[in-house]
């Protein structure tokens, strides 16, 4: 081969990724640094945020072969956890090991602020509706109002993948925003009373309840919901490891390095499907404003709930913990706390919050799966079944592959 | 699919009375089982020696054991206080 000083610079500089980056690559390099920004000197999400960043980052730069739409791509094959829906319902399974329901069964009608932040959900559905979304688009929009990214992504991956990077960024992004979107909603509609009304001590609840639970609402909700059983399963199934007392290293596994690990998959792969394409769009902006308002419906709703639940029980709710009931595990149950302290520094709301907190998670998985009963095809995992049977089914070819690596191992 | 706000509108409260329906089943559920299996106290820990001085700033992780140690005595949170957290 010959060579030439000059043609092979020449070759070299066409070679560079320069010489394709368009300005919408720049831009979005630029939203890139951005949200790395936001997750390390804003600390917004930064568990999330920044591999979505940095994963948004990689997608961007041209002929990296690093956008989820690159086939054979390393983000690609991430990418594939979240479209053959496995990366979320892990999330939640290690979601399910951290949460503790001893408030919520203490406390079980809390379950109906939970059910009354969904109104977010649904303020946002009409509102994208409104704005000439689709259905089923719409649907994948308003799940941000459960202020759940597993959720959202779950549901944005099966009813309007095209949407999901804008979805994301924008759950993400708006539940970091929690405790800046809540309280002036919450003090806007609530008395100084209301804000003061201190609650009952919570009832101890025998450990036994807490190991059936998981089974019982597995039971009720799958049964009635069956698209959303990943979801909801496998949050329960995190919950049994944790409940049960016999699965400790599970349990251990489950809430530490298994959630992380899928955290980095997940983000990583949400990162990736923010190319220029998907994401330079008019439907993002409509999609950032129509996010906003799914969190600022959710915690009215959750709010004027708590009222009518402490009109109802004479005093005894503070409706404070209403705005819990987004989801938003721990952060908007923190949120109630610290606004009912500001009126009396001996008032303890965080507990009270988390019934409806953890509440608001089963709300949303079933607000998703109400979606997917309506406008999902609930049996669709059937297609990626027979299109994974010639692999699953093909036991000699993993054999060959243990073969390989018993010989490697061996020399 | 052809959207409407109108569809919309009867989605929403389609999927609302969904929601609160699985919900209410939930609720009485829990209820059904706390009742069938009521809690029994575990016997009480060895008490702990709390130190005098706080620091300002730790009102989650106050709340947060003041709570806990509420339902544990059986005391309403405001019945006593925790002056102060130290890690080990």
């Amino acid at each position: 081969m010959e060579f030439s000083f000059s043609s092979s610079t020449q070759k070299i500089v066409n070679s560079t990724a320069f010489t394709t980056l368009e300005s919408g690559d720049a831009l979005m390099i630029g939203i890139a640094c951005l949200l790395v920004y936001l997750a390390i000197w804003k600390k917004f999400e930064p568990l999330l945020l920044l591999p979505m960043g940095f994963g948004c980052l990689l997608a961007n730069v041209p002929m990296s072969m690093m956008a989820s739409t690159d086939t054979g791509g390393l983000l690609n094959f991430f990418y594939q956890g979240i479209k053959h829906e496995v990366l979320p319902p892990i999330i939640f399974m290690g979601v399910g090991a951290l949460t503790d329901f001893g408030p919520l069964l203490a406390n079980p009608t809390v379950l109906l602020l939970g059910a009354a932040a969904q109104i977010g959900v649904y303020m946002t559905l009409i509102g994208a509706v409104f704005l000439g979304f689709n259905m089923q688009e719409a649907s994948a929009i308003g799940i941000i109002g459960g202020a759940d990214g597993p959720t959202s992504i779950f549901l944005a991956s099966k009813l309007a993948p095209h949407l999901l990077a804008p979805i994301a960024v924008a759950a993400y992004s708006y539940m970091s925003l929690v405790p800046l979107i809540q309280p002036p909603i919450m003090r806007l509609l609530t008395t100084k009373e209301e804000r003061k009304i201190k609650m009952e001590q919570l009832k101890p609840i025998s450990q036994t309840v807490k190991i059936i639970f998981p089974v019982a609402v597995t039971i009720v909700c799958c049964l009635m919901l069956p698209g959303v059983t990943p979801l909801l399963g496998m949050f329960m199934l995190g919950n049994m490891f944790r409940e049960s007392g016999v699965t400790a290293r599970l349990h251990e596994t489950a809430e530490t390095h298994l959630i992380n690990i899928v955290t980095i998959f997940l983000a990583l792969a949400v990162g990736s499907s923010m190319t220029a394409e998907s994401f330079l769009r008019l439907e993002t902006l409509k999609i950032i404003a129509l996010g906003l308002l799914a969190f600022a419906f959710a915690t009215a709703g959750g709010v004027i709930f708590g009222r009518i639940m402490c009109k109802v029980s004479g005093g005894k709710v503070n409706p404070l913990i209403g705005s819990a009931g987004v989801s938003a595990v721990p952060m908007a149950a923190r949120v109630s706390q610290k606004v009912g302290s500001e009126e009396d520094s001996s008032n303890f709301l965080l507990m009270h919050a988390m019934g409806p907190n953890v509440a608001g998670v089963i709300g949303s998985a079933v607000a998703a799966g109400v979606f997917l009963s309506l406008f999902g095809d609930v049996g669709s995992s059937i297609d990626t079944h027979a299109a994974l049977a010639p692999v699953i089914g093909n036991p000699e070819a993993g054999i060959q592959a243990l073969a390989t690596v018993v010989e490697v191992i061996k020399q | 699919m052809e959207a409407s706000v109108s569809a919309a509108v009867n989605v929403s409260m389609l999927a609302m009375s969904v929601i609160f329906t699985v919900l209410i089943i939930l609720i009485f559920t829990i209820k059904a089982l706390v009742k069938l299996i009521p809690y029994e106290a575990p016997p009480a820990p060895p008490a702990r020696k709390v130190s005098a001085s706080s620091p300002p700033e730790q009102d989650d992780q106050v709340a947060a054991i003041t709570a806990s140690l509420a339902a544990h005595i059986g005391k309403r949170p405001d019945e006593f206080r925790i002056v102060n957290i130290q890690s080990r």
